[in-house]
């Protein structure tokens, strides 16, 4: 049985060749959101490029908690509704409640979900944490969304490609600048789906920061050390050329479909969409 | 507003119904007296002085080693400024609170002082990691084992205190069947599955003991093997705590053979938290880990 036997169960030994080196003194993303979540599992590094980008932009914290409130419908709505029973969740973060697997199997406990992330904490915990129902299954890969090549790959050990496979790239895209040529990687992660996949995204939206854009961008490069790659909502929307975009197409992250009792407390900056591949 | 009756009030929304152990009310309350004294502007010396007491005094209230005197508690707020009467009279009763005895103090002949705070903060840790270099973790020790373990390290002891040792360590066991049971994540050195403490039975009990600790929810195991270990530097073992409350910082511990180190500021515990999550990076994935275990039961 696939549960028992994952072949890549030893990913990511630091100092192997896809680890991110161990270093905690650079902020990293998954750990920014981490603590702007309310997680203690962030360093110093992370917690001063968050306060750096709060002087900037107060709605930090409105923006992370809006887009784990996305990741919760999204899942739900994909599993529920779409019929989806496999996950390729890349940028996966730092466990904290509320992981797609555990919403996904929540539902429909044969639920199979990959994660996929790089950062060396990350692959700390997810490795020993994100374990699954006993009929799911869960798999942690460590690699760079840089090569999708690898993660299909791996992926491939747990889902079943002939079947559909949701493909999740929530607040990740933004990392990967333009010179990297996002919109080719997430069409080469869709191409071995069937139609009937779908795509959710989740990405900083540059025109909605305004004025602050350029500090934004200047606190990412120093402190985080990545080259941002924020994206207007029509770039956003271009990585879901060729397909349906579910309702409500691309919009905010909290105003996806929105639970009923949802608070509406402030505006994110963050836009969403849910593409169906056809 | 409800109505607060003395004795039974609750100034910590949040904390709920449920009956709190009185460690927590001591950390909250050390957190509360903290903030008021920072907030005044005042030192941890000057503050000692103000009660007749110390700096390290001060420092084991605010982190809650220590239980409070309602008195001390309420010349400290006059020290601090803090004149309004609700909050006075609800830090007061959290004194009062907290100063029940804690479930362990029975055991007070074997338990030496130096070890009773960590036996607080294991109860109300949301989240227990530990890095093991020598022994299974205590949480996950068959008794036998734990009898074992016991004798090494105290040899003159007489057969009645090895056996409340053995009761002692045993009862700290309760916590993992209790309702909201902790995390706790465990990470060892190959070398505690080989190392055959109490003879091969014994060894072997545990190992299989520890295959079925680890199918339970909120545990997790992870070995770091041979091939791998020195990886994250010398490092013998420790455990980080973690708390529910926001504001409840972790906790490190570090246990000598007579005394412990208890480290809380925050430099100091991201030094650890960073050893630990790079061991737990270079350790076995559970699975990979359950099937070392299983090896090793069989050579064993």
């Amino acid at each position: 049985m696939t549960t028992e036997q994952p072949v890549h169960d030893e990913p990511g030994i630091p100092g192997g060749a896809r680890s991110m080196p161990f270093d905690i003194s650079v902020a990293h993303q998954a750990r920014v959101y981490d603590y702007m979540l309310g997680g203690k599992d962030n360093y110093a590094a992370d917690r001063a490029a968050a306060q750096a980008w709060l002087t900037i932009d107060p709605g930090l914290a409105v923006s992370c908690r809006a887009n784990r409130a996305f990741l919760g419908r999204v899942v739900r709505y994909l599993v529920a509704e779409a019929g989806i029973r496999q996950f390729l969740d890349i940028g996966t973060g730092i466990p904290t409640a509320g992981n797609t697997h555990e919403i996904a199997q929540a539902i429909a406990p044969d639920s199979r979900v990959v994660y996929v992330d790089y950062d060396p904490v990350v692959l700390a915990h997810a490795r020993a944490l994100l374990t699954s129902t006993e009929t799911g299954a869960t798999l942690y890969i460590d690699a760079d969304l840089r090569d999708p090549g690898t993660i299909v790959r791996q992926a491939g050990e747990l889902l079943d490609f002939t079947r559909p496979v949701a493909v999740t790239l929530l607040a990740i895209l933004h990392a990967i600048p333009d010179s990297d040529d996002p919109h080719m990687l997430v069409a080469r992660l869709l191409d071995p789906l069937p139609s009937g996949s779908y795509l959710a995204i989740s990405h900083a939206g540059s025109d909605l920061m305004g004025d602050a854009l350029d500090s934004l961008e200047d606190i990412v490069t120093q402190m985080v050390e990545i080259q941002p790659g924020f994206r207007t909502r029509q770039g956003v929307g271009r990585f879901f050329t060729g397909m349906d975009l579910v309702e409500p197409g691309l919009v905010r992250v909290e105003e996806w479909r929105p639970d009923p009792a949802a608070d509406g407390a402030g505006t994110s900056k963050i836009w969403c969409a849910v593409g169906r591949k056809l | 507003m409800d109505t607060v009756t003395p004795g039974d009030e609750q100034p910590f929304p949040g904390l709920g119904d449920a009956p709190v152990d009185a460690i927590v009310l001591r950390m909250l309350l050390g957190a509360q007296l903290r903030r008021l004294r920072e907030a005044a502007g005042i030192t941890p010396e000057q503050a000692g002085e103000a009660i007749r007491g110390s700096r390290s005094k001060i420092s084991r209230m605010e982190t809650g080693r220590v239980s409070f005197k309602e008195r001390d508690v309420l010349d400290l707020l006059t020290f601090y400024g803090v004149n309004d009467e609700q909050t006075r009279s609800g830090l007061a009763s959290l004194a009062r609170q907290s100063g029940r005895p804690d479930w362990w103090a029975k055991y007070g002949d074997v338990l030496p002082g130096w070890f009773e705070p960590y036996l607080g903060l294991e109860s109300v840790a949301t989240t227990i990691r530990s890095f093991d270099s020598q022994f299974v973790h205590s949480l996950f020790q068959t008794e036998d084992y734990a009898r074992a373990v016991i004798r090494l390290g105290h040899q003159a002891d007489s057969a009645v205190e090895i056996e409340d040792r053995v009761a002692l360590r045993l009862k700290r066991q309760d916590l993992l069947t209790r309702q909201d049971p902790p995390r706790i994540w465990s990470v060892m050195d190959e070398s505690v599955l080989r190392r055959p403490v109490g003879g091969p039975d014994v060894m072997r009990a545990q190992l299989h003991h520890l295959i079925e600790v680890a199918g339970r929810p909120r545990a997790t195991i992870q070995v770091v093997p041979f091939a791998r270990s020195g990886h994250a530097g010398e490092s013998g073992s420790f455990a980080i705590m973690r708390f529910g409350e926001r504001g409840l910082p972790d906790v490190v511990y570090i246990e000598h053979l007579t005394s412990a180190i208890y480290l809380e500021q925050r430099p100091d515990v991201e030094h650890y938290l960073g050893v630990m999550d790079r061991l737990s990076g270079q350790a076995l994935a559970p699975i990979a880990t359950r099937r070392l275990i299983e090896h090793v039961a069989s050579e064993t």
